[in-house]
């Protein structure tokens, strides 16, 4: 029934996967560090364009008003950080210290950068084959339990990150925060997680709720992840931008964290941007979970007779779809727009770790899949 | 540039900045002048079908009750007023993400700790094992999580506060959806993606008409306008149905609440035991136990019968330790006499392929050994004969508990205690299976004699004694007497009773059901998600045409609003712009398939982009001649 060498072969592969996302991150991070220490050689820099700057910002500002949300949303929006003009409203400094950004992708950096994001991309291939002969090898798709349900959802987010980084290269310098936490997952589920390729337990057989329900899941997973990235992103921008008006009205500099911080964020989108992109990803997340929950409920209707029963695992994903409805909810709601409801966004996704790792490990349920008696 | 031009800058800037924080763009300050005498015009009765005021009562709607003014002038409310207050209160946006906010906080109890409709037993066992703190917990309902007081209380607030917001915005909507775009602003300049061109000759009216046709084409509701100096202008919305999708969503999760309850009112579900060879037939006295909703009228339930003809269970049998003895198969084969259809059929239940039959549907949900034991008393009577079913205490290797109970025995009543082990082992960890499977069965009894106590009619569970008022039988040494047998065996005991293990067979345990809300609830839940794509993802936004005569020919200017999250509003402005530009210039040969939607600014033939101000920033001119012409 399973082949143990197409097994064998899968696991070996995750191992491979593993090791180029360790060059991934090493790539990334070396661009980072990169990026934030050329930050004092650009002051200089900046200071000069700054004339200039603020005369071209005048100027794009134009006639012609673009909605923020143009800038940031989708693959529409525009790519390059040195030309995004309707970026507007950070003026003066701001604009003009990401107009020099452009120039400095040239040199080293890119040279790193690149390597982390073509480690990162060989590495989601083998990451997506080694989940599809693990598929292959026991004839069912791969998410019977806990170590197959983590490689499958890193797996995605290190697609959806290449992906979406092919149009929006800035995004590329997001890839430590995102090879970060994928490669720590991938080590959990590698050392703690792993079992042997096997068959399902008969209460998952039979069912093709199974790869609904659970493959739906792991898009949400994945979608909320990612969205967290970009929440947490949106609001140390926002913060930087703060820290940055205080102590440049101060005449202080930015200091040993600010600084390079700044230097980060000034090459990313904007917080409206990233606010914008932060809804996209998690009104896709949020249909997701509203599809977990509704086809886990026809499921466990089809399993037990009851399709809902407030089993901890129900209980925590119902407790996932109410925090990112507050979400939606709070950036319509007057006070809570832009920033507080980014809280809410990070609340959602410490319900997911939560119902991932402790619901599934410490409290015992019917969903106890993780295979780990 | 001139002073106006910065104005207007600044202004436009301000609005971007504004729209990025996700509020509606304030209109400038000539058309807040210009709806306030439409609102005027309104209130005098004048043929105006236009509702303006319909989007900032929306919003005043949901967001009234901001305390601050509202609470200052409560006392001169009276009692009217200060139940419209609360109920304002209670409907606004803030009381919705409050109360939502406390439902997701309040549903955590329930998985911290057990609950009662879950596991009832492991509750007990948990508040006898955590004392009086367990206790002062039960009283606040913390076993009961969901059907306790705060938290039923919190949700029937939420869904109140929804109706109350629903209704009136559902009003608003459908009037809204009944009436024309509104006005073209005098400015449009301010808007998104505002895209100037000039274009040589033309006529003002034909480039309307062209507009016009175009934006209906694209699903936008469309109005021409009749303006000062000849101008006309074209106005147009589109994206009704993300309003539409939201209330849907909304209304669809009442829908789903009143499924839910409408199911648990009507809808009964029970348990049942099966041995292999012997039959069901539906009716209340088979059941093991049976719960019904409050609505449910027993008398009607259906009339069907089925036999259990085999079950099989398959266990992993591979080295590795999590696997080893994990369950791979197990399968009910069974055959049903359905009086609603002719004859009988077969028909194999699985743990994800339950049978429906007469509107109930029987899941497999469990299963263990029926071990077919004789018993005999000293006198030599059969006392108990059969398979009796037995109790899997949890292990992977299914040790299962076996209790026979003996009323009819002389000169004592009788009782058997003790296991059935599939893969039996007695060792010193006492009698244990090692797997599930039937590799090595094995029966480890005790025999006890007393009274059982079952005369005094107090209801008693048949699978549990109480050993503790019973002497068990001693072999000649005075020991308890340890019966162990395999199938075949049998064993006479010191007092003359005997047990003989005959054989073993399987039985399965089904839950039957019927929740007639069920699709109900479903499909609410389904239009409940189709309302929240619409309401998500469609975007709605405004976009307005103007086309005012001039010395060399028409000037045409386009922008647009996006009234929502809308990427890709500013793109598909100039990508009209740009077609209407292009057709007009080639309006002596007007070609009827130049009409793209202006959704897909995707055309095939390479045109020449028009120089919006955007992209050429390096000229002041917010217009541009040349290229278009
Ligand atoms: C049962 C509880 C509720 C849930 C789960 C819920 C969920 C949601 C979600 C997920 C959205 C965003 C998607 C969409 O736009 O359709 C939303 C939007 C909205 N909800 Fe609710 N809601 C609830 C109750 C309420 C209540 C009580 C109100 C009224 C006070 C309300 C008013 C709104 C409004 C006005 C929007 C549109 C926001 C916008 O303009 O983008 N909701 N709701």
């Amino acid at each position: 029934m399973i082949d143990q060498q197409l097994a064998e072969l899968s696991n070996l592969l995750i191992i491979v996967t593993i090791v180029l996302y360790v060059l991934a991150l090493i790539g990334f991070g070396a661009d980072l560090s990169g990026v934030t220490q050329r930050r004092s050689d650009e002051k200089l820099e900046k200071q000069k364009r700054e004339s200039e700057g603020a005369r071209a910002e005048l100027a794009t500002v134009g006639a012609s008003a673009g909605t923020a949300a143009a800038a940031g949303g989708g693959p529409g929006g525009s790519t390059d950080a040195g030309t995004t003009p309707t970026r507007t409203a950070t003026a003066g400094k701001a604009s003009a210290s990401r107009g020099s950004a452009g120039a400095a992708t040239s040199g080293n950096a890119l040279g790193a950068r690149g390597f982390g994001y073509v480690m990162a991309s060989i590495g989601a291939v083998l990451h997506i084959t080694a989940m599809v002969l693990r598929g292959v090898a026991t004839w069912r798709v791969p998410w019977g339990n806990m170590y197959e349900f983590s490689m499958t959802s890193s797996a995605l987010i290190v697609a959806l990150f290449v992906i979406i980084s092919i149009r929006r290269k800035d995004l590329r310098l997001l890839g430590t925060l995102v090879m970060l936490p994928v490669l720590v997952l991938m080590l959990i589920a590698q050392t703690a997680w792993i079992l042997p390729a096997s068959d399902l337990t008969p209460s998952l057989q039979n069912s093709h709720w199974l790869i609904v329900h659970i493959g739906v899941a792991i898009i949400a997973t994945a979608l909320s992840g990612l969205g967290a990235i970009v929440a947490a992103l949106q609001l140390l921008s926002t913060r930087t931008q703060k820290v940055r008006a205080a102590r440049e009205a101060a005449d202080r500099p930015l200091g040993r964290f600010w600084g390079p911080v700044s230097a980060l964020t000034e090459r990313i989108p904007g917080p409206e941007a990233l606010e914008a992109l932060c809804f996209r990803l998690h009104s896709l997340a949020f249909v997701c979970w509203t599809f977990t929950l509704i086809f886990g409920a026809v499921w466990a209707n089809e399993a037990w007779g009851r399709y809902w029963n407030w089993d901890p695992k129900e209980v925590w994903t119902f407790v996932i779809w109410v925090v990112y409805a507050c979400y939606l909810h709070a950036r319509a709601t007057r006070g809570f727009r832009g920033n507080k409801a980014a809280w809410f966004a990070l609340a959602g996704f410490a319900c997911v770790i939560i119902n991932y790792t402790v619901v599934n490990l410490v409290i015992n349920g019917l969903h106890s899949y993780s295979g780990l008696g | 540039m001139t002073q106006e031009d910065r104005r207007a800058r600044k202004a436009q800037r301000r609005a971007q900045s504004r729209e990025a924080k996700g509020e509606d763009a304030k209109p400038p300050r000539s058309e807040r002048a210009r709806r306030a005498r439409d609102e005027q015009k309104d209130q005098m009765g004048t043929a105006s079908t236009r509702d303006r005021r319909v989007a900032p009562e929306a919003r005043d709607l949901r967001q009234a009750g901001k305390s601050g003014k509202a609470g200052a002038s409560l006392p001169k409310l009276g009692v009217r007023g200060t139940l419209l207050f609360l109920w304002r209160q209670l409907t606004s946006m803030q009381t919705a993400l409050f109360l939502l906010l406390l439902l997701a906080i309040a549903a955590v109890p329930g998985s911290l700790y057990p609950q009662r409709n879950v596991d009832a037993s492991k509750t007990e066992q948990y508040i006898s094992e955590h004392g009086s703190w367990a206790k002062f917990l039960d009283t606040l309902g913390f076993f009961d999580v969901f059907s306790s007081v705060w938290f039923s209380a919190i949700y029937l607030l939420l869904f109140v506060s929804l109706v109350g917001c629903v209704i009136p915005r559902l009003g608003v909507h459908l009037r809204q959806i009944r009436s024309r775009p509104p006005r073209t602003p005098s400015r449009l300049r301010r808007f998104a993606g505002f895209t100037r061109v000039e274009l040589p000759g033309g006529d003002v009216e034909a480039v309307a008409a062209r507009a016009a046709k175009t934006l209906k084409r694209s699903r936008y509701r469309t109005d021409v306008l009749e303006e000062k100096g000849g101008a006309r202008s074209v106005t147009s919305e589109r994206g009704y149905l993300r309003e539409t999708g939201n209330l849907l969503f909304h209304v669809a999760l009442l829908g789903v609440l009143v499924g839910v309850a409408a199911g648990g009112l009507f809808q009964y579900r029970g348990q049942i035991t099966v041995v292999e060879g012997e039959g069901f037939s539906n009716s209340l006295a088979e059941y093991d136990s049976f719960e019904q909703g409050a609505w449910y009228d027993s008398s009607k339930l259906p009339s069907f019968r089925f036999t259990l003809d085999d079950f099989r269970a398959e266990y992993d049998t591979s080295s590795n330790e999590h696997r080893f003895g994990q369950p791979k198969k197990f399968e009910a084969d069974v055959t049903v006499d359905d009086p609603d259809k002719s004859g009988e059929y077969s028909k194999t239940l699985r743990v994800n392929q339950p049978l429906h039959v007469q509107g109930t549907t029987m899941y497999l949900l469990g299963n263990g050994y029926a071990p077919e034991v004789t018993v005999k008393d000293p006198d030599g009577n059969v006392v108990a004969e059969g398979p009796i079913i037995t109790i899997p205490s949890g292990d992977t290797g299914y040790t299962s508990q076996l209790v026979i109970k003996a009323p009819d025995a002389q000169p004592k009543q009788m009782a058997v205690v003790g296991f059935f082990l599939p893969t039996g082992v007695i060792d010193e960890k006492g009698p244990h299976s090692e797997f599930p499977g039937l590799v090595n069965p094995q029966l480890a009894l005790t025999v006890y004699n007393g009274d059982l106590g079952l005369d005094d009619g107090v209801p008693k569970n048949a699978y549990q004694v109480d050993v503790s008022s019973l002497t068990p039988v001693a072999d000649s040494d005075g020991n308890q007497s340890l019966v162990s047998l395999t199938p075949g065996e049998s064993q006479t005991l010191a007092d003359g009773s005997s047990i003989s293990f005959d054989g073993v067979k399987r039985y399965a345990a089904f839950d039957i059901k019927r929740d007639p809300f069920q699709v109900f609830t479903l499909v609410m839940a389904l239009s409940a998600v189709l309302g929240l794509v619409l309401s998500l993802f469609v975007p709605r936004r405004r976009v307005w045409v103007r086309a005012v005569p001039s010395a060399h020919g028409v000037v045409l200017e386009v922008a647009g609003l996006a009234r929502s999250d809308d990427d890709r509003l500013v793109e598909d402005v100039r990508a009209l712009a740009e077609r209407l530009a292009d057709s007009a210039s080639t309006a002596a040969d007007p070609s009827p398939s130049d009409d793209t939607s202006a959704d897909s600014p995707s055309s095939d033939s390479p045109r020449p982009a028009p120089q919006t101000p955007e992209t050429d920033s390096s000229q002041s001119k917010p217009s541009h001649e040349g290229p278009l012409q």
